[in-house]
């Protein structure tokens, strides 16, 4: 079952390279992003499959807006100029060399593959001491939060950078959104009302990841992603950015400077532990309190990356460079 | 050669990406084939910590005890999680940078944005 | 609880980072970053001396084994984090004054955020926190290289970053089979395993992690980018200067702990490699006219040296190279914040325009002097001690391309000493004395580092000199500086014929190409060998 997904995965990836068409891409890569989460599953990593089917819906949104520009807005979808006839044979002299040398190069790589196999010692250790040592049923918060939490500071840190370099690299240099922007495509009622429906379901699934996170499946990145997905939904009902990115960004900014100390005291230097046993109840305040953090910096960092793609990278060109 | 089966689809999407990197003209299409990559690179890592079993390390004790070969290795699945966050950070990065540029050219063919841009740092020196 | 100054080490910058981008004014943050510059070189010395003992450990979090994420000082850690911190203060004193410089929050920011991850990067000792940092420092030298906003190349920034992604996943893929293989995470459980263990399992692992690694330092397919991204319209030459001295030594650093975890593996090939890198540096660095690309080439030819002298498989040229690691980073910085202010005052960056500095500005020509002196291994200073000991590991026919290669090193330079002399044309603006005094300092320790008890101390090793082999060394300098002067003097000035390779530039496919071709190539030798 799963050699068949995979299979399909590979192939829905073939797809995108051999499309010619931008659109295509996209939808391509959606039905790439399903299949990838859904062989995740099989494999055993609920976490990972349900991140990448949230951030593949991000993905999405980024892209759509850069194509946009590229096809510009309601003048129907102008399609990329297909290669003329004669055009053909210099792209198979071009094409031919590069496929003979990535098949050489994956020949070696196949051919180099080692075939000895890990001693499993880690991951038994992980499995048989993280209840004690993290607290929690689910191994993987265990090691994201307990473990490992000194790289998920320097994720959560590339986050905060991404959302400065967004708004620093930008074609436009301001960071609010001029007043009263409304998005010019009407959705239909049934649209709105079923966003309406599925907006407390959303938030209350992004809260239920982040207290769960560390028994089942989830935690605080999906829960965040939970909650950035309710402002896509929230955008798509009122149809108007009226949210002040600034404010967010500082917010964002502040609860970073929560996750760092918080490890501080709890993991780091242990100093928490020194007033208290090490008890489950201690352990697992930490790891939702922990993951709320978590939850509530990607949630405003996605807001972010989503309100700054969806409102301000698609105003017109001229609106720009008064300064 | 003795290949597992999670091995082979990753190893071939990832030549695939590449033999995409080297021959595509759009710079958006470049951004793609690099999240295909990363993907192709996440899948081998989930791949590698299911070698010895596909069931999720969501456990109470008695799950373990029961049959502790089954379970799925926890530690590629946690970096992969923070894998997954980066990429789509600097992809979003990625794609500010190639509006800007579209705005500024009108193209996102690589050859003619290096040509535009070089003759740009030319009239500035 | 000594061994916590490491996390500390690195999340405190972070977190003076967020908060003077959060909270301070801007004369505030210029407060807040030479004080705690300061402090952070006080720190560093500490740990240089506690290093010299004893490494200090510690397992993030404190859990046993290799389950938790260890960091780890020893001498070569120590040492790496002594230059970044060093110069860090240099560059925050070359900010400080507000006349004419551009510096917001948004520049301390990245700039603390920098020196927090490169210390991370020095510190720690897991391979997946290696490729978290190194990401974490690629997105942040790319703004940086964006600062200014008004003149920013954005293709060539975006071209470097997704060039960088591309490595990154090689490098990624890499370490999934190496954990494959050994299954553990850590660099000395797996340097321990990987003794233990068939090469040719390692093969792959190797090639894929190594040609990231080589990227990374920018060796031969791809040292185009180095250059590139510092010549770029818009960057500071405190940005250009971070980049040559310290962010380019990361990727030095990363392969001398790879080639200790995999046992110097394909050493042979790592030396033909740097040995090219550095000539084709050195050629590209003679045919450029902008100040920037010229010691851009430089740093590249002075990285392959560096990394052919640690593929030598001989103590004492570990020993050269590591030091020359030190000294290059020093003068390099010196030379680019010189360049820096020379730019300033001529209004221009092409070397054959400026002419007549020494009458300009006393200060700028003597560090920029001492500093020309450091590279091109003059005698007393450091530089010319690090590659005593690098050539020291060498005979034979391999000695003479070593000395060749600092014969081009001094080409380079006596045709950057031209700026110096002359008269100085048009009018000139004066020079600020903070840059000066930064400027200064710099070429002064590129001078004090030749001293003997500064290398001792440094190295925590007793090195001796032998008196000969020295007086040897400095009479093969004296006649190279004749030999390059004549060279200049008589062919080069007479006829511009590297002019074809000025406009060498790689695009983003040839690029990708190259770095397959180099893992390929890798590869190869590795099965075959």
């Amino acid at each position: 079952m799963t050699q068949v997904l995979l299979f399909f995965w590979v192939f829905s990836a073939a797809c995108i390279v051999f499309s010619r068409k931008a659109y295509r891409v996209i939808i391509y890569f959606g039905v790439f992003s399903l299949i990838t989460s859904v062989v995740y599953l099989a494999l055993g990593a609920p976490d990972v499959a349900m991140s990448e089917a949230g951030i593949s819906a991000f993905a999405t949104i980024f892209f759509i807006v850069c194509i946009e520009q590229y096809y510009g807005r309601g003048e129907g979808l102008k399609s990329e100029a297909i290669a003329s006839r004669r055009k053909i044979r210099v792209t198979f002299m071009k094409f031919v060399p590069a496929f003979l040398f990535t098949a050489g190069l994956f020949l070696l790589f196949v051919n180099s593959v080692p075939t000895g196999y890990a001693f499993t010692e880690l991951r038994d250790q992980y499995l048989r001491m993280f209840m004690q040592d993290v607290g929690g049923e689910n191994a993987v918060t265990a090691i994201y939060l307990g473990y490992r939490v000194y790289d998920t500071l320097f994720e959560a840190l590339l986050l905060v950078i991404a959302v400065v370099a967004v708004t620093h690299v930008s074609w436009f240099s301001s960071e609010e959104v001029p007043d009263g922007q409304h998005s010019e495509i009407e959705n239909s009622r049934m649209t709105k009302f079923t966003m309406r429906i599925i907006c407390p379901i959303i938030l209350l699934f992004g809260a239920y990841l982040i207290m769960n996170g560390h028994f089942t499946a989830g935690g605080g990145f999906l829960g965040g992603l939970a909650f950035a997905s309710f402002f896509i939904c929230r955008y798509l009902v009122l149809g108007i950015y009226d949210l002040p990115i600034k404010k967010v960004m500082k917010m964002e900014e502040l609860v970073f400077i929560n996750i760092t100390i918080l490890p501080i005291f709890a993991v780091f230097t242990g100093v928490v532990y020194l007033v208290a046993d090490v008890t489950p109840l201690f352990q697992n305040i930490y790891l939702v309190a922990m993951s709320a953090l978590v939850g509530m910096k990607v949630a405003c960092g996605f807001f972010i990356l989503f309100y700054r793609h969806i409102a301000i990278e698609r105003l017109p060109a001229d609106i720009d460079k008064k300064e | 050669m003795n290949l597992h089966i999670f091995d082979i689809f990753p190893i071939i999407l990832f030549f695939i990406s590449f033999f995409g990197l080297i021959t595509t003209n759009n710079t958006m299409k470049s951004i793609v084939f690099i999240m295909l990559m990363q993907t192709a690179v996440i899948m081998f890592w989930v791949g590698v910590g299911a070698r010895f079993g596909a069931q999720p390390p969501i456990i109470g004790d008695i799950a373990y005890l029961e049959n502790p070969d089954a379970i799925a290795d926890p530690l590629p699945q946690a970096l992969m999680l923070t894998a997954i966050i980066i990429g789509i950070a600097v992809t979003a990065i990625n794609i500010t940078m190639l509006n800007a540029l579209f705005r500024k050219y009108k193209t996102m063919n690589w050859q003619a944005l290096q040509n535009l841009s070089s003759t740009e740092v030319e009239e500035d020196a | 609880m000594p061994s916590h100054i490491l996390i500390f080490f690195v999340i405190i910058p972070i977190i003076i980072a967020v908060f003077v981008y959060v909270f301070a004014g801007l004369k505030s943050a210029r407060l807040i970053a030479v004080i705690a510059q300061s402090a952070f070189l006080v720190m560093a010395l500490f740990m240089l001396i506690a290093s010299r003992t004893n490494e200090i450990t510690i397992s993030v979090g404190g859990y046993e084994g290799f389950l938790g994420i260890i960091l780890r000082a020893d001498n070569l850690a120590a040492i790496f984090i002594f230059l970044t911190v060093f110069i860090f203060l240099g560059l925050v004193i070359y900010n400080l004054r507000s006349e004419y410089n551009h510096t917001d929050r948004l520049y301390w920011f990245l700039l603390f955020i920098l020196e927090g991850t490169l210390i991370g990067l020095f510190l720690t000792r897991d391979f997946f926190n290696i490729f978290v940092l190194m990401e974490v420092s690629t997105v942040v030298v790319v703004i940086l290289l964006m600062h200014d906003r008004k003149r920013r190349n954005l293709f060539a920034g975006m071209t470097f970053i997704m060039v960088n992604i591309v490595v990154m996943q090689f490098y990624l893929f890499g370490l999934g089979y190496l954990y494959m293989v050994t299954g553990v995470m850590d660099m000395e459980a797996a340097a321990y395993v990987i003794a233990h263990m068939d090469t040719t399992e390692l093969a792959l692992p190797y090639a894929l992690i190594m040609t990231s690694i080589a990227a990374k330092c920018s060796l031969l397919p791809l040292l185009t980018w180095l250059p590139k991204v510092n010549a770029l319209t818009g960057s500071r030459f405190t940005i250009a200067a971070l980049m040559s001295g310290l962010h380019i030594k990361s990727g030095v650093y990363l392969f001398i702990r790879f080639q200790d975890v995999f046992g110097g593996m394909a050493s042979e090939f790592f030396l033909c490699i740097g040995i090219i890198t550095a000539i084709a540096g050195i050629i590209l660095a003679l045919s450029q006219k902008d100040i920037r690309l010229l010691l851009a080439y430089s740093t590249v030819a002075q990285v392959g040296l560096i990394i052919a002298g640690l593929s030598l498989n001989d103590e004492y040229s570990r020993i050269g190279s590591v030091y020359h690691v030190v000294n290059h980073g020093l003068i390099k910085v010196a030379l680019f914040l010189g360049a820096g202010m020379i730019s300033y005052l001529y209004k221009t960056k092409d070397i054959t325009k400026i002419r007549g500095l020494l009458r300009v500005s006393k200060p700028v020509a003597i560090a920029n002097i001492l500093a020309v002196l450091g590279i091109t291994g003059a005698t007393f200073f450091g530089s010319s001690i690090s590659k005593y000991f690098m050539i020291s590991g060498v005979t034979g026919a391999l000695e003479w391309v070593f000395i060749f290669i600092n014969f081009g090193t001094i080409l380079v330079f006596v045709r950057y000493s031209a700026i110096f002399f002359g008269r100085p044309k048009g009018a000139v603006l004066a020079p600020d004395w903070c840059r000066e005094s930064v400027v200064l300092c710099l070429g002064i320790s590129c001078f004090a580092l030749g001293v003997q008890p500064a290398i001792n101390f440094l190295l925590n090793q007793q090195v001796e000199l032998s008196f000969w082999g020295y007086l040897e060394k400095n009479i093969v300098f004296v006649i190279s500086v004749v030999a390059a002067y004549l060279v200049y003097k008589f062919i080069l000035v007479k006829r511009d014929f590297l002019r074809p390779l000025r406009r060498f530039d790689l695009s983003f496919k040839t690029m990708c190409v190259s770095i397959g071709a180099f893992f390929g190539v890798l590869l190869v030798v590795l099965k075959v060998g």
